[in-house]
């Protein structure tokens, strides 16, 4: 267990803070503690103020367990993608280590926790916060979704009205509004990047105007600041 | 058959084949992880990342032990293959998901009125 470490709670983002609810990693109990499932990591602390920290990335899968012949009592499941040692001292205990290259396993090193809350009625909150946090953190390394933009909203609409009327403004907001803080900055960058990387003939609904089209013709810098109601308020707006 | 209320993560879908996963919700399929280990339940969600979400599964981990779980949530990184039941009309269910995705954006019509920023913006 020497990769317990002492550490404060997460501070913020906490999606479902479950009290009374046990570890367990592989074979072997962890201890009774406090499992923080919080937008950043998953955390769990015992009553002595020692525990680990979960990235989502590493996690490959959670799952809700009832099944009480795979084991005794029901818990939520999570598999994760590194390895733990139970008895050597790692260099870092912090549980962030993704030492994938040496590992006596097959192909990859998996750790299984198990966490048994004293409540079995929270499995089901503690699972969905678990699906929201995981939503928040897409996979880096996914070759082809992330950056081809080409041809969906962000381009047809402008494209074929020239300039200006983007319906896709509504679903913008609508799903603006569906984003955490730290998914609207990523896709604020996101755009951010994508406009400064396309010709002047383009638009990309849901960022600009026809104000800055107009301005991109100028030559002028595109600027890159988020999208704020109100802001082109002064723009004149062919009805 | 929710369409993602995510510009990014309805282009992605439509940019992919992710997009005929997110058709064929509700349906009871397998599931093959990246680790050999393979799920058996019904598609509840499928994400613009692939992120799978089943309900009532069988679970068979890679050693080969079989387990029930009540809803598993695996990474899109983590999946090798989902089955496509063969009832399922591929073409058919890709062109239904495109037209949802497309009554979304286009809601309200093209040339319909002003489609700027609502002043009324909600956060």
């Amino acid at each position: 267990m020497s990769f317990l470490k002492r550490f404060p709670p997460p501070a913020e983002g906490i999606r479902q803070q479950q009290p009374d609810t046990e570890a367990v990693l592989g074979g072997r109990g962890l201890g009774t503690g406090t499992l923080y499932i919080a937008e950043s990591r998953l955390s769990w602390l015992d009553k002595s103020g020692l525990g680990f920290s979960l990235d989502y990335p590493t996690i490959s899968l959670h799952a809700v367990s009832r099944d009480l012949n795979a084991y005794p009592w029901e818990h939520l499941y999570v598999m994760v993608n590194a390895k733990f040692e139970e008895e050597e001292p790692k260099e870092t205990p912090m549980a962030e280590g993704e030492e994938e290259e040496d590992s006596d396993d097959d192909d990859e090193p998996i750790a299984e926790f198990r966490f048994v809350p004293s409540d079995k009625s929270a499995l089901e909150a503690m699972f969905s916060a678990m699906c929201e946090c995981q939503a928040l953190h897409p996979d880096p390394e996914d070759e082809d979704s992330d950056n081809d933009y080409e041809g969906g909203e962000y381009d047809v609409e402008a494209h074929e009205q020239g300039q200006g009327d983007i319906p896709s403004f509504y679903t913008y907001e609508e799903g603006l509004s569906h984003l955490t803080a730290e998914g609207q900055a990523t896709l604020e960058r996101l755009e951010g990047m994508l406009a400064q990387s396309v010709s002047s003939q383009y638009n990309m609904a849901g960022v600009r105007t026809e104000d800055s089209l107009r301005e991109f013709e100028d030559g002028m810098e595109v600027d890159t600041a988020p999208v704020v109601a109100g802001q082109f308020e002064d723009a004149e707006v062919d009805h | 058959m929710e369409i993602s209320h995510s510009v990014k993560e309805r282009t992605i879908a439509e940019n992919s084949l992710v997009i005929l996963l997110q058709g064929i919700h509700g349906y009871v399929t397998t599931v093959d992880l990246r680790d050999e280990s393979t799920a058996l339940g019904r598609i509840t969600n499928v994400d613009a990342f692939m992120n799978i979400r089943l309900a009532e599964v069988t679970f068979t981990d890679r050693q080969g032990r079989v387990s029930q779980l009540d809803d598993l949530f695996v990474t899109g990184r983590n999946v090798r293959y989902v089955h496509i039941p063969d009832k399922v009309d591929i073409k058919a269910t890709v062109e239904k998901q495109l037209q949802l995705i497309h009554k979304v954006r286009y809601f309200g019509g093209r040339d319909k009125g002003r489609k700027e920023f609502p002043t009324a913006r909600h956060k």
